[in-house]
């Protein structure tokens, strides 16, 4: 049985083939690609600031921080001012906050039978697009990173604005997601303490339990995260053993014959990345206990990615403290891009996982561009002895509609999958 | 007396639109705005500003208040093809709740892959639906350029293994009105930047039907929502430009009324990001802004309710609602000064003076409006 997948940002086929009521295997196929790689191959390499954050519309600013450093990358001792790092922070902070939203309200509520509440995922999504604005000018497609900075010269006015959005979606999160003050929410370690709260994470959480969905969405317990800030941590959990030792070198593309996606691995393994990878690796204290409690299921990869919304508003409202408005916001590198080259790579943290860039310059043209986005992790498409993560994760259930259920519960997003 | 038969004309076209059967009848527009909690004059100070924009005199307030008021008469079909999505998150970051409600709760979006409820067949069975039941009466709005590249199933959608360029025949062939929204489905977008892998290609080039353009990467919400107004408004298509984009919203340069105009006529000029006059506030002329070559509104409808632009946030225009920017229009970081041929306009741009000069002079702005002269004499205008 073929069923086409929407409102994953873009499409993707799922073939499912059953085996005695029960799903066998799913073939995961991507029908196009837009191969932006190859039209960044001979471009000036500042024109990956403008062009890559276009892979993306949902999380086009995760694309431009992960570009601007891994340009940045190829330099040697490239200085960065302390306000420049943080306000890129911020803003990738606030995009991954929109996305979260967008994706519970949007995606997840009517997959559990509830009514699409479209203003509930617009308005908290436009107040963090108009805080990424007061930086970056527009949301989406930001392209105030540049290589030695931001261009962006904020002022004191700019941050009252920019804390006035930030206390509006507070307030929204504790008149609407989980309907308590935020420090409770926050200081909770006991997902099962959660559910006595009210309010449509609450409900959803109670509709898992309550409907016996415990079981469902288990993959391989198997987590990274490589995109480490002053809020992530960069490692690996492995039925949450956890590892920060590891390198991006390990991670490897592989071409799929029936798809226009790429599968991704690291050490030849497929790995789970997002908010439940990065609460696991980070050892958040509430998503800890969910997994201990109910596994790598789809009840801790909603939690977590809800959570993240609150811990990301509070760790923003610090990171806002330390800014110092006269620093410098750009600090020219001393080689001019035309003599350089080079190679480098980052990684950051975008909304749905680890993102990865690595480039190529020579004498300032960009020679290669590889660009591994979070969903290829999470639906690299394996063969039936070794299954990819959501692949994993939706076999043995025996309907289509709890396979679904499962597959989105990855936020999955084909527009970069099809980059 | 021009304003007053104007006037008419459109009273007599939404009375007509009036009759027309509601998409649900248990929705009112009236009823639902005041249900969100919007006073009457919290919705007529927004039909103002929408007014305003639409170049309309203010007199004409209440009209676009019940022009929007019958958005449900109309249905509204999008279609994703080749892109990002990033201009339906620009739709869904539209200004204030009672937009945002116009669009999602009054319009009816009958068929919207992203924010619809309905995957799989069903959202199929409901495009297919929408398009016969509609027949002649929607209005299609495609986001995304059409690629041919690769293979026959290259962007091939549904659950009957269409095409993309297929399904955007089939739904252009009985829309009462087609909008490319962005600079993919005006132009053909990043993707047919060079080499253009996919071959993608503009909407219109996949249509015999006039397609309205409404460019920029992404466009601006209130371009997006104000094209849909006039339609409603006029119930025909807008005044264009030479690339079919409506002249309310592209008629002048970024140049023409960006902030930062006065600097550029002072001769004052950032030149490097984060110097002095970074701070200042001065032209980012020589930093790369191709506000001179880009003709868009941005600088007054600005983005995310009106928040900030690029100009205003310290980076160059791009000119991302040019056709082939991409190509012609880069490097981003420099001024497109002294590359006189194949730029856009076929060199007329008055960058290179601005560049040696560098200091106010209205020659440039001369140039400018010549360019965009001479253009609009290429072909004849459709008024």
């Amino acid at each position: 049985m073929i069923k086409l997948i929407e409102k994953i940002e873009g499409e993707a086929k799922l073939n499912f083939n059953f085996k005695e009521g029960k799903i066998d295997f799913v073939d995961i196929e991507f029908m196009s690609t837009r191969n932006i790689e190859n039209i960044l191959r001979g471009k000036n390499a500042f024109d990956a600031l403008v062009i890559n954050p276009r892979v993306c519309g949902i999380c086009g600013h995760a694309h431009l921080i992960a570009t601007v450093q891994a340009l940045e990358s190829c330099y040697s001792n490239l200085k960065l001012s302390n306000k420049a790092k943080i306000i890129r922070e911020l803003t990738l902070n606030f995009e991954l906050i929109q996305n979260h939203f967008k994706w519970f309200y949007l995606t997840m509520l009517p997959l559990f039978g509830h009514k699409q509440e479209i203003l509930k995922a617009t308005y908290p999504s436009q107040l963090m697009g108009k805080a990424i604005a007061i930086f970056g000018g527009q949301y989406p497609h930001t392209s105030y990173a540049v290589v030695g900075g931001v261009v962006c010269e904020i002022t004191e006015i700019d941050i009252i604005k920019l804390q006035h959005y930030m206390a509006e979606t507070l307030k929204f999160v504790e008149e609407n997601l989980v309907k308590t003050k935020s420090e409770n929410f926050l200081t909770c370690e006991d997902a099962d303490a959660l559910l006595d709260y009210e309010g449509d994470l609450p409900d959803i959480l109670r509709q898992i339990k309550k409907e016996n969905l415990l079981e469902y969405g288990k993959s391989y317990d198997r987590f990274i995260s490589f995109g480490h800030n002053s809020y992530f941590k960069k490692g690996k959990s492995l039925k949450a053993k956890i590892t920060h030792n590891i390198s991006v070198l390990h991670v490897k593309e592989s071409e799929m014959p029936s798809s226009f996606a790429k599968n991704v691995s690291f050490k030849d393994k497929y790995y789970e990345v997002g908010p439940l990878a990065r609460a696991m690796v980070n050892k958040t204290p509430l998503i800890a206990d969910a997994h201990k409690k109910y596994g790598d299921s789809i009840f801790s990869r909603i939690l977590a990615r809800v959570c993240e919304i609150s811990q990301l508003l509070q760790h923003s409202k610090e990171l806002i403290k330390d800014l110092d408005l006269s620093e410098k916001s750009y600090i020219e590198p001393s080689i001019d891009i035309s003599k350089l080259s080079s190679s480098g790579y980052s990684a950051v943290e975008a909304a749905r996982g680890t993102l990865i860039h690595k480039v190529e310059i020579e004498n300032g043209m960009i020679k290669n561009y590889e660009i591994i986005t979070p969903t290829q992790w999470n639906l690299s498409g394996g063969t039936k002895d070794k299954h990819g993560v959501s692949q994993k994760a939706m076999i043995g259930l025996s309907d289509v509609k709890t396979a679904e259920l499962v597959f989105k519960s990855f936020d999955v997003c084909s527009v970069c999958t099809t980059h | 007396m021009k304003n007053s038969s104007l006037f008419n004309k459109l009273s007599s076209r939404l009375d007509e639109l009036s009759n027309l059967p509601k998409l649900d009848d248990e929705v009112s527009i009236s009823k639902l705005i005041e249900e969100k909690g919007f006073s009457r004059r919290e919705f007529m100070g927004w039909a103002g500003a929408m007014t305003s924009m639409l170049m309309l005199p203010a007199s004409f307030t209440p009209l676009v208040a019940k022009a929007a008021e019958l958005a449900d008469r109309l249905p509204l079909v999008w279609l994703h093809m080749a892109e990002c999505t990033g201009c339906s998150e620009s739709l869904l970051r539209s200004a204030t709740p009672s937009i945002d409600s116009l669009i999602f709760d009054y319009i009816s979006l009958e068929y919207h892959e992203t924010i619809m409820a309905a995957a799989g067949w069903q959202a199929e069975h409901n495009l297919e639906h929408a398009m016969e039941k509609y027949k002649g009466r929607y209005i299609l709005m495609v986001e995304g350029g059409i690629p041919h590249a690769q293979s026959d199933y290259f962007l091939t959608i549904g659950a009957h293994g269409k095409t993309g360029e297929q399904s955007a025949r089939e739904a252009s062939e009985n829309a009462a009105a087609i909008f490319a929204i962005g600079s993919c489905s005006s132009f053909g977008g990043v993707q047919a930047a060079y080499p253009n892998p996919t071959n993608a290609t503009a909407l219109s080039n996949v249509t015999n039907k006039p397609v309205i353009n409404v460019p920029g990467c992404p466009p601006s919400e209130s371009n997006i929502v104000g094209t849909l107004l006039h339609f409603i408004l006029y119930g025909t298509l807008p005044a264009l430009d030479v690339f079919n984009r409506p002249k309310w919203a592209y008629g002048l340069r970024i140049h023409d009324a960006c902030e930062r105009r006065g600097r550029f006529d002072a001769g004052e000029f950032v030149e490097q990001f984060g110097d002095e006059g970074a701070k200042e506030g001065y032209c980012l002329y020589k930093v790369g802004c191709k506000g001179p070559y880009t003709f868009n509104n941005c600088s007054k409808q600005k983005f995310n309710q009106g928040t900030s632009w690029p100009v205003q946030a310290g980076h160059g225009c791009m000119g991302c609602s040019e056709p082939d920017f991409w190509d012609k229009m880069g490097i981003v970081h420099e001024p497109l000064g002294d590359r006189l041929y194949h730029t856009v306009f076929g060199g007329l741009g008055a960058d290179a003076t601005a560049d040696k000069i560098g200091v106010g002079i209205l020659t440039v702005t001369a140039i400018g409006i010549a360019a965009h002269a001479a253009i609009s004499l290429i072909k004849n205008p459709k008024e």
